[in-house]
């Protein structure tokens, strides 16, 4: 079933990669360009009706926003992945929200995560988890997510800790216990 | 409709009045049906035939207006403590908070989260901690009969202390909370 998905989109875009294959799951990457007419596709000729997930990577190492759009076809039980890689710079990904209405709840939080915008998103903008959020969108790996709690909610200092060797001395000796004996052994 | 006044220091009662007060006040715990965390799901068992917190004359209501108990159960996100604060001052006096988890107490495994406070008594005033991640029912039922202790030895005094320095805590609410759009005084 999935081969023939696989199949027909081949012959569309000649250039994806198939990044992992199941007797009824399928992972492709396409170029950012060829993206949106890979969706548009799946959904009219294909049958992937159902749009289950949008979800962002930030590839930092890359430079780049690995963007997943995740669909699914009821009636033969299958599932397609459409990935493709954006640019990290002033990212702008086309918005799916006039195809699939629910889209445009996930395209809000991942620009509120992530601070993609998605152009043509009714709702875009709009508080969706955070509310008044000033600092760099969270999710973005060059967010420094402990220093940013550290400064903002505090730290209480941790109870003194109190080493018993120090005060009693080594007792029982490194080499004593079971594990030292063995370790002894093999040195 | 609110209060556009700072809150009234409570007059002096005799010490006799005072003691059948607290016992009265201790033996009916009735908590504000409010879950902020996982804790929650902890309370639920609290109110069936097996933990039956009922015996100790603890329920739980509906509104705040009702209750004299708040119960933050586990993680505390930045805009749940706007809605905290709002039921919080609700809460007819006297009014006691409980605060559940290591979460309240110094982050817990949130500690370096973007978005969830790491100390609580820094924002509200607790009367008593329970630690555990998260506690078990009988560790609930365990801070509740120290609560009540606490109410009959008058030592549950978090509801004055609030009212006293409430400039403190209103400052430390502001300085997290960025879109600060509650009224000054919510009684």
């Amino acid at each position: 079933m999935i081969d023939k998905t696989r199949k027909e989109l081949e012959i569309r875009f000649p250039l994806l990669k198939v990044v992992r294959e199941m007797h009824n799951y399928l992972h492709i990457k396409v170029e950012k360009a060829s993206a949106m007419d890979a969706i548009v596709m799946a959904k009219t000729s294909l049958g992937f009706k159902t749009l289950q997930l949008i979800s962002s990577v930030d590839r930092i190492e890359d430079e780049v926003f690995q963007m997943t759009w995740i669909l699914e076809n009821y009636s033969s039980k299958t599932v397609l992945l459409i990935s493709a890689d954006y640019p990290r710079e002033n990212c702008i990904v086309p918005s799916l929200s006039d195809i699939w209405p629910a889209a445009s709840a996930f395209e809000r939080e991942i620009f509120e995560m992530f601070g993609i915008s998605f152009p043509g998103n009714p709702r875009e903008g709009e508080d969706f988890l955070l509310e008044g959020w000033k600092d760099i969108p969270p999710m973005r790996k060059d967010f420094l997510t402990e220093e940013y709690s550290m400064k903002l909610y505090g730290e209480r200092q941790p109870r003194e800790h109190l080493d018993p060797r120090q005060y009693i001395g080594d007792i029982v000796g490194e080499w004593n216990t079971p594990m030292g004996k063995k370790r002894k052994e093999e040195k | 409709m609110y209060c556009n006044q700072r809150p009234e220091k409570p007059g002096a009662k005799k010490e006799m009045l005072k003691k059948i007060n607290n016992m009265a006040r201790a033996n009916s715990l009735w908590v504000t049906a409010y879950g902020t965390g996982c804790g929650a799901i902890e309370l639920r068992p609290l109110g069936t035939s097996r933990f039956d917190m009922e015996r100790f004359g603890i329920a739980m209501r509906p509104t705040p207006r009702q209750a004299d108990v708040l119960i933050i159960s586990g993680y505390l996100a930045t805009k749940t403590l706007k809605r905290v604060i709002r039921v919080y001052e609700q809460i007819q006096d006297p009014k006691y908070i409980i605060a559940l988890g290591s979460c309240t107490i110094n982050g817990g495994m949130y500690f370096d989260s973007y978005n969830t406070l790491n100390m609580l008594d820094k924002y509200l005033p607790v009367d008593v901690y329970v630690m555990g991640c998260m506690p078990r029912p009988e560790a609930v039922i365990d801070g509740f009969s120290l609560l009540m202790q606490k109410i009959k030895d008058g030592r549950a005094q978090g509801w004055k202390h609030y009212k006293e320095n409430l400039d403190y805590y209103r400052e430390n609410q502001m300085k997290i909370i960025t879109d600060w759009d509650l009224p000054d005084y919510n009684w």
